[in-house]
């Protein structure tokens, strides 16, 4: 594969797609990164999770800053629960290096079914909540109280202050572990399970629950790419497209997103995601037992 | 949210932003310039493991433009920067007199520290 000018646009163009939805849905955008890179370049998957997981901090340090500064990331919050993500990054990362090829694809297969339905079961339940007040009405946990969790933004789109209590701190510290768990492994930011375990089971509203994973995405990729960089699996002229991409994304989605309601870019999101998960289960079957299924013409 | 920050907190907000925002720049231009510079003369793609780079030889690429030489300090930049974001962000709790949060922003260094002794010892 040559680094020639129609490659570079290529993947520049899928790299702004990945960082644009990236930013609007609380993701690193590597769950596009990866299957692109492994179903229309034919890369070996370990080299597209590296290229992808430096790609997520591109997209962490974009999107993040401006949920920074816009103060709808929580930072404390944040901040405790990368205790969790980083850890299950590591551990993540490491057995990556270890595992088979068709095992990789078949689990980012059942990673991108997972996130499809999730998206389309919770796509009503950030209006609902915010309107019935059920965020800022809940009593903190011991460790949400002992931390100082709680929090609050302006949301732009409803034109109102959305404070909130956090609670459920133990689930969101599991469900933060396996996140990092498949960020090290897969090379997404595992946004995804944060946002959904933060909205759901901590009583985070979904833009601060994006805003508050963005900035976390950051760390838990750099100790992934951190392990594929020191075992050589970085390689430069895929990674440099790739950033430059989903930066430039990023930025563009973060602009819109404060202003954007969820439940609209969840289903889509969901078809997307669906579509995805059957290329790359195509993929792994094909390679470890040699099942030709349709491609759907990735 | 803005409105009931103390003014520490505000700075730690303050500091995360400025840290990310600049990492970003920095990384984004280097990438930009050695994309250009690559693209001046295409190469093959290597679809194996690379060697990596020494320190003394990427900085006598970065002096004469060496695209590879660019992408690899923009990587590394961009790895760096939400590392020095956390080590920031202690210092700032420290300042603050927040211990929880000294122990909560050092375990995640302790974290990243280990990472880097594991790579270090070869682990392939």
């Amino acid at each position: 594969m040559l680094f020639s000018l129609h490659f570079v646009s290529i993947l520049f163009s899928i790299a702004v797609f990945a960082g644009f939805f990236g930013a609007l849905l609380g993701v690193g955008g590597g769950i596009f990164i990866v299957p692109a890179l492994v179903l229309v370049f034919h890369l070996p998957v370990k080299l597209a999770v590296a290229a992808s997981l430096v790609s997520v901090i591109a997209t962490s340090n974009a999107g993040g800053s401006s949920y920074v500064e816009q103060h709808i990331t929580n930072l404390r919050l944040g901040m405790f629960l990368e205790v969790f993500t980083t850890i299950g990054a590591l551990s993540g990362s490491v057995l990556a290096l270890y595992l088979n090829e068709w095992l990789m694809l078949a689990l980012f297969a059942g990673l991108l079914f997972y996130m499809s339905i999730s998206a389309y079961v919770s796509r009503h339940h950030d209006d609902r909540q915010i309107a019935a007040g059920a965020y800022a009405n809940a009593s903190p946990d011991a460790w949400s109280r002992r931390l100082s969790l709680s929090g609050g933004y302006h949301d732009h789109a409803l034109d109102r202050q959305v404070d909130y209590v956090v609670r459920g701190t133990g689930i969101g510290a599991f469900v933060s572990y396996l996140a990092g768990m498949a960020s090290g492994l897969l090379g997404v930011g595992g946004g995804v399970l944060k946002v959904s375990a933060m909205n759901r089971s901590m009583n985070v509203p979904m833009k601060a629950a994006v805003g508050t994973s963005k900035m976390m995405i950051g760390v838990t990729a750099a100790v992934g790419s951190i392990l594929f960089y020191l075992a050589g699996l970085i390689h430069f002229y895929v990674v440099a497209p790739v950033a430059l991409g989903t930066t430039a994304g990023a930025e563009l989605g973060t602009l819109v997103m404060n202003r954007l309601r969820s439940a609209v870019l969840k289903r889509i999101f969901a078809v997307l995601m669906l579509y995805l998960a059957y290329g790359m289960l195509v993929k792994a079957l094909a390679l470890r037992f040699h099942i030709i299924l349709p491609s759907l013409g990735s | 949210m803005a409105q009931q920050l103390q003014p520490t907190a505000a700075n730690v907000y303050s500091i995360v932003f400025r840290v990310l925002f600049w990492g970003m720049v920095v990384s984004t231009s280097l990438f930009a310039l050695g994309v250009f510079r690559a693209l001046q003369h295409p190469v093959a793609i290597p679809l194996a493991p690379i060697p990596l780079l020494s320190f003394h030889a990427t900085l006598h690429g970065l002096a004469r433009l060496d695209p590879a030489s660019l992408m690899l300090t923009a990587t590394l930049l961009l790895i760096l920067t939400p590392v020095v974001r956390v080590v920031l962000a202690c210092i700032a709790f420290a300042v603050d007199r927040d211990p929880k949060f000294v122990a909560v922003t050092g375990i995640v260094l302790a974290v990243i520290v280990l990472t880097v002794v594991l790579g270090r010892l070869g682990l392939r």
